[in-house]
Order: C-alpha cells, then structure tokens, then sequence
C-alpha cells in the first residue's frame, strides 16, 4: 500500500556547502527535510521507492535508459567523502520490473549500476530510523530525447496502481528540482516565477496539468528534472501537495513537498 | 530545435571529450591524474589538440562549444575545485 508520497530538493550543495551557499538558506531546507524525516517515522513505511534523474553516473553515454528500476541486494554510491551503500527491497523491485513490463513499460534493470547524489541526498536527510530498504527508481533528465512528461505521468500511474495493490508499506520520493540551469549561460537565473506557479498547480491538486507540458518548457525553465515529479504525480492523481519549503537560492529553486495518499 | 535547448543532444563527435568529463567527475583515480598533469590525461583519452586546450584553463563556455555536455562541464569543474579546495566546504 502507498502510505506517502514527497519530492525532496536534492542540489548536493545542501550536503556538502561551498562559501557560495547562503547558510541559512541551507538550513531551512534542512528543517524541511527534518519534517519529511519525522512524518516517515510516523507513516512507518517498510521501503521508500525514490524515482530520481541519474546524473551521468550510473548510466554514461554507453546506455542511456529512460525508464529503470535497480532489482540488486544493495546500491553504492559515493559523493565526495561521503560512501553509501543502499539496501534494496528486492521482492518490491523484482514486482514493479515484471509488472511495469507486463503493463506496457519497456523498463532497464540494473544490479549493480552506481546511485549518484540524486538519490542520495534526500535519503542522507530523510531516512526514518530505523532505517528501511529502498528500491531506486530511474528517470532520465538530462539527456535528451527524454521521456515525455506524458509518458512520465503514464508510467507514475501504473507505478501507483502496482504499489498500491502490495502488501508493504511504501512511501514514494521523487527527487529533484526545481528551477536551475548547471553549467550553461543561466546558472544565475534560475526560474523562481515559474516555481512559484507550478507549486501553486500542485497545492490546487492539478498535478495532472503536468503531465501536458513539453520537453522544450521544461528545458526552458530549468525543470528537466521535473520528470521525476511528473512520474509521482501519476502516482498521486488530485491529491493536492502541502509545500514544507520553497526556498530559491541563487541558482536553484529548492522545494520540499508532500502529497496525502 | 535541440540547438536551442539549454540540454542539447550530446553530439557523437564529442563522446570522448564527454567521456572525459564523466571520468573527472565520477573516477577519482583519473581525476588525481587529471589534476596532476591536464594534457596528459587528455592524451590518454585521445583527446583533440582543442579539446585538451579547452580542459586546462578550464573554459566552460569552450566546452561546452565542443560539445561538452553541460552538466558534465559544470559537475567536473565542481569536482576540481572540490578536490583543490576541501577546507573551504561544510560537510552535513
């Protein structure tokens, strides 16, 4: 059964700060970060699902999936000094593989793939104690053609309707976002208006609206990684999402966000 | 269309430049030796005369020109000033 569903800021700047990082700013998310962590413990969840955008990491140019579920015994990843090592809920994982190829979605497994920060961030802030298995979830979002964000909704619909029908307790996190532009001319300028009415989309529970938009919009304003987003809505339909913190650096617009399933 | 994006397509002539930057950011090992000496880490990637140019002096927008994709560009020039400068980070 679902029992949460939350999307988490995950910029690894929040976990490892330079000097350009407004402190308090970092801070306040992490307070967010600290209300998702206490509602999981609430909510007792036996696996977090975590859909995520890999950055470059896991997948290089060699094989560039858009859709993939890791169905391994653990996931290891290192950023920085920081080392971890996953534990995956692999009855969950081997369910959502089979059931998501027999409902029509051509998904990639992977065992040993690595998880970079986009995984690991929201986790390192958010995980309940104790700890829980996960099963990493895999949406590509810098590497074009994308999925669709229609196609994202589509295949969060039926990750829905598979986690519902299972006897486990899951909470499911999308990772990412919102606005920011690494490494282009725009890094500076991240898209704080269009944030702001997106979430407001969200907290009316027209998540759906998302599902419309195009890869171009989403390029445009710095949400390509919003197709992690877009892929839990379709997990959450018209709920509508309590925002615990929108707070826009000068690059990135960092939100943290919960839906009631 | 792609030419417009801010995440273009990453050009197959590039593979190796973006190799490159895949390996700064994600294998320590070659980026101690990326480090260590800049145009000889690009001669064992068989790298272009420009393209070896473009890593050191670390030009993004050079990079990014050749077809470098640009969260590859930004994520290894992070990771250099990460590892050149530890002290200046908080780590949470």
């Amino acid at each position: 059964m679902l029992v949460g569903a939350f999307a988490c800021a995950h910029t690894p700047q929040l976990l490892i700060r330079p000097p350009t990082e407004d402190r308090d700013l970092v801070l306040r998310v992490h307070a967010a970060f600290a209300r998702v962590k206490a509602r999981l413990g609430a909510l007792r969840p036996d696996v977090i699902a975590i859909i995520a955008g890999d950055h470059v990491e896991g997948f290089f140019l060699d094989a560039v999936p858009a859709l993939a579920v890791y169905v391994g015994e653990e996931a290891l990843g290192t950023f920085g000094p920081y080392r971890y090592r996953l534990p995956i809920h692999e009855p969950l994982a081997r369910t959502i593989l089979a059931q998501g190829i027999e409902r029509g979605f051509d998904l990639l497994y992977t065992q040993a793939a690595r998880l970079d920060y986009a995984f690991y961030v929201p986790l390192h802030f958010t995980m309940p104690e104790p700890s829980v298995p996960v099963v990493p979830l895999h949406v590509n979002v810098y590497l074009p053609p994308q999925p669709t964000p229609r196609r994202c909704y589509a295949w969060g619909a039926a990750l829905g309707e598979i986690l519902r029908a299972r006897p486990e307790r899951i909470a499911l996190m999308a990772s990412g976002g919102m606005s920011h532009f690494p490494g282009t001319d725009r890094y500076a300028s991240p898209d704080v208006d269009y944030d702001r009415s997106l979430l407001d989309v969200l907290q009316a529970g027209r998540g759906h609206e998302m599902a419309a938009l195009t890869a171009e919009e989403l390029d445009r304003t710095g949400n390509v990684e919003l197709r992690t987003w877009i892929t839990l809505l379709g997990a959450v339909g018209e709920a509508k999402a309590q925002v615990h913190c929108y707070e826009p650096s000068w690059h990135h617009g960092n939100a943290v966000v919960e839906w009631p399933v | 269309m792609s030419g417009e994006l801010h995440y273009p397509f990453p050009p197959a002539r590039a593979y190796r430049l973006n190799r490159c930057l895949y390996m700064i950011k994600s294998d320590q090992a070659f980026c101690a030796r990326f480090l260590a000496d800049p145009r000889e880490a690009g001669t064992e990637l068989e790298l272009s005369e420009a393209e070896r140019a473009a890593l050191s002096p670390f030009d993004r927008d050079a990079l990014v020109g050749l077809g470098g994709h640009p969260y590859l560009v930004f994520m290894a020039d992070l990771r250099l000033r990460m590892a050149r400068d530890p002290g200046a980070l908080e780590y949470f």
